[in-house]
């Protein structure tokens, strides 16, 4: 398959997987790059989830999910640039924040989410681990998650500096 | 739906190892594959072993104390051991253990005879649901936020304010649900709790009030039993927390029944992090006075990771029946997320009994 034909194929897949939730953004070929798309494992029931909810489990609140299984939320590196989107459009705390909410939490007992290393890292581990939940661009998507929510970023930033590298989703 | 198989089980623990702890990964191979591998210890994080889903961590201060009129100090005053076990997706346990004045160095003598080990925290988690969290064994008593992160690294002084723990007992023996519940938007925190420590005790030895160096008068006030709650309410993405108790207790010494209130708050503002709390406490006893106070903290950053600290605290005694105002200005330098160094000037008036005049200082850690 070509590279181009591929990554239609990684966007009709969000489209599919937002079709019809009007909360939710329809990602054409030229939006894809300006979302980001949240990933569970194909394992789970999940189809959607709202940003509330997902912050709460990025903040180890929530634990566990409809199939009676413990999330496993997963991060990117802090020097992340979709970390840091990630973290401005749904946790809404900055770097300092969080690190002073994590000590805390710490103290109590609780980690804050793994991190993996690459967007590809996280699509891969999300696959085959049920109750992950994961963040990548769209053009990350694997046949084996599904999209259970598309956020929007600031596309010219995002689309200027940060293009899906090319073979992204391997 | 495809049913999860041990098989992806294993395949994610295997790509956890090879991205969050390749050192000890049970295949060696795929960590060894990990182009960039982060480290399985995270300074501020402790150490985490994913094949037994167990962490271990902690954190150590040492203190030095220099209240005027007395000897200075140098004492190696907390550390602690926390492990945190997860077991299946519902359960996990906690515990912290604690070597308290492992060493201590006043006036040309080296000390390590107060030496304790003290088992501070012990329990188990059940995760009921999304919103309940059941917890069984000893614990911190969650009223006002200072009691809940009192660790030296993650408060901003050396000294403690009176209102956090001269009139509660800082643990409980007993059960607590506790969770989270989002209304229009905001994150309402919970926690309801029961203690018996009448009936249940996990260590040995009374749990007074935290005592500065220095003072004079201990204050008592160990838990026969308890009942309360307490919630926290989020706003402006968290920024704003504001927080209420109530607590209903008996104290084994001086035997009595006493009703506690308590509120609080934390707003981290654009030029400054601003806190307070404050408790009033009645005791059903008509001889017994009231006993209240609060405080007010401003925390204001300036450059080089340095942190102005300012505290104003006035408590209301009521065995001594006494009122002290107690005044702090200090400096914290936090290099690093998990490192801090303080220190601090205490001045006031009545304080000394409880909170000594002085110079403190402290170097804490979490690790």
């Amino acid at each position: 398959m070509s590279k181009i034909a591929y990554g239609r194929l990684c966007l009709a897949l969000v489209a599919l997987a937002a079709g019809g939730d009007m909360a939710r953004p329809a990602v054409g070929a030229a939006g894809g790059e300006s979302q980001i798309a949240v990933i569970a494992s194909n394992f789970d029931r999940v189809s959607a989830i709202d940003g509330n909810r997902l912050r709460n489990i990025y903040l180890r609140k929530i634990f566990l999910n409809a199939d009676d299984r413990a999330y496993v939320p997963v991060n990117l590196p802090p020097v992340a640039w979709l970390r840091s989107a990630f973290s401005s459009a749904i946790l809404h705390m900055n770097a300092s924040q969080l690190q002073t909410y994590w000590d805390r939490q710490y103290f109590q007992g609780i980690s804050p989410p793994y991190v993996l290393k690459s967007q590809a890292a996280v699509a891969k581990f999300v696959a085959v681990t049920p109750g992950a939940i994961g963040y990548v661009q769209p053009c990350f998507l694997t046949p084996k998650v599904h999209v259970i929510l598309l956020i929007p970023i600031d596309s010219t930033s995002a689309r200027s500096r940060h293009r899906c590298p090319p073979q992204a989703a391997r | 739906m495809i049913a999860p198989t041990r098989a992806s089980t294993l395949r994610a623990v295997a790509l956890l190892c090879v991205s969050a702890a390749p050192a000890l990964c049970p295949w060696p191979a795929l960590a060894a594959d990990a182009a960039t591998p982060s480290q399985p210890y995270q300074m501020g994080q402790g150490l985490y072993f994913p094949a037994q889903a167990l962490r271990v961590g902690g954190y150590a201060d040492l203190q030095y104390y220099g209240p005027d009129q007395k000897h200075s100090a140098l004492s190696l005053e907390d550390l602690s051991l926390f492990l945190t076990k997860d077991v299946g997706s519902r359960w996990k346990f906690f515990t912290e253990t604690e070597l308290s004045d492992a060493l201590s160095i006043s006036h040309h003598q080296t000390k390590t005879k107060s030496a304790t080990v003290d088992m501070q925290r012990l329990y188990a988690d059940y995760r009921a649901s999304d919103v309940a969290t059941i917890r069984f064994g000893k614990f911190l008593t969650p009223v006002g936020q200072w009691n809940l992160v009192h660790a030296d690294p993650l408060v901003w002084t050396t000294s403690r304010p009176l209102t956090t723990t001269a009139a509660f007992s800082r643990h409980m023996n007993g059960a607590m649900m506790y969770g989270t519940v989002t209304l229009s938007h905001n994150d309402v925190d919970y926690w309801l709790f029961v203690d018996d420590g009448k009936s249940l005790s996990f260590t040995s030895g009374d749990d007074d009030a935290y005592d500065a160096f220095g003072a004079t008068s201990k204050l008592t006030n160990d838990f026969q039993h308890a009942v309360g709650g307490q919630f926290l309410y989020h706003l402006l993405d968290d920024r704003l927390s504001l927080g209420a108790s109530l607590l209903r207790y008996e104290l084994k010494n001086p035997r009595q029944q006493y009703r506690l209130a308590g509120l609080d708050f934390d707003w981290t503002g654009r030029f400054a992090e601003w806190s307070g709390e404050a408790v009033y406490r009645t005791a059903d006893n008509a001889q017994t006075p009231d006993e209240y106070g609060g405080f007010l903290q401003a925390v204001v950053p300036l450059p080089r990771d340095l942190y102005l600290v300012g505290r104003y605290e006035r408590y209301r005694n009521s065995l001594p029946r006494k009122t002290t105002a107690v005044e702090t200005l200090g400096i914290n330098y936090r290099p690093l997320p998990s490192i801090v160094v303080k220190f601090e000037r205490i001045e006031g008036s009545n304080n000394d009994p409880f909170v000594p005049s002085g110079w403190f200082a402290s170097l804490g850690l979490l690790f």
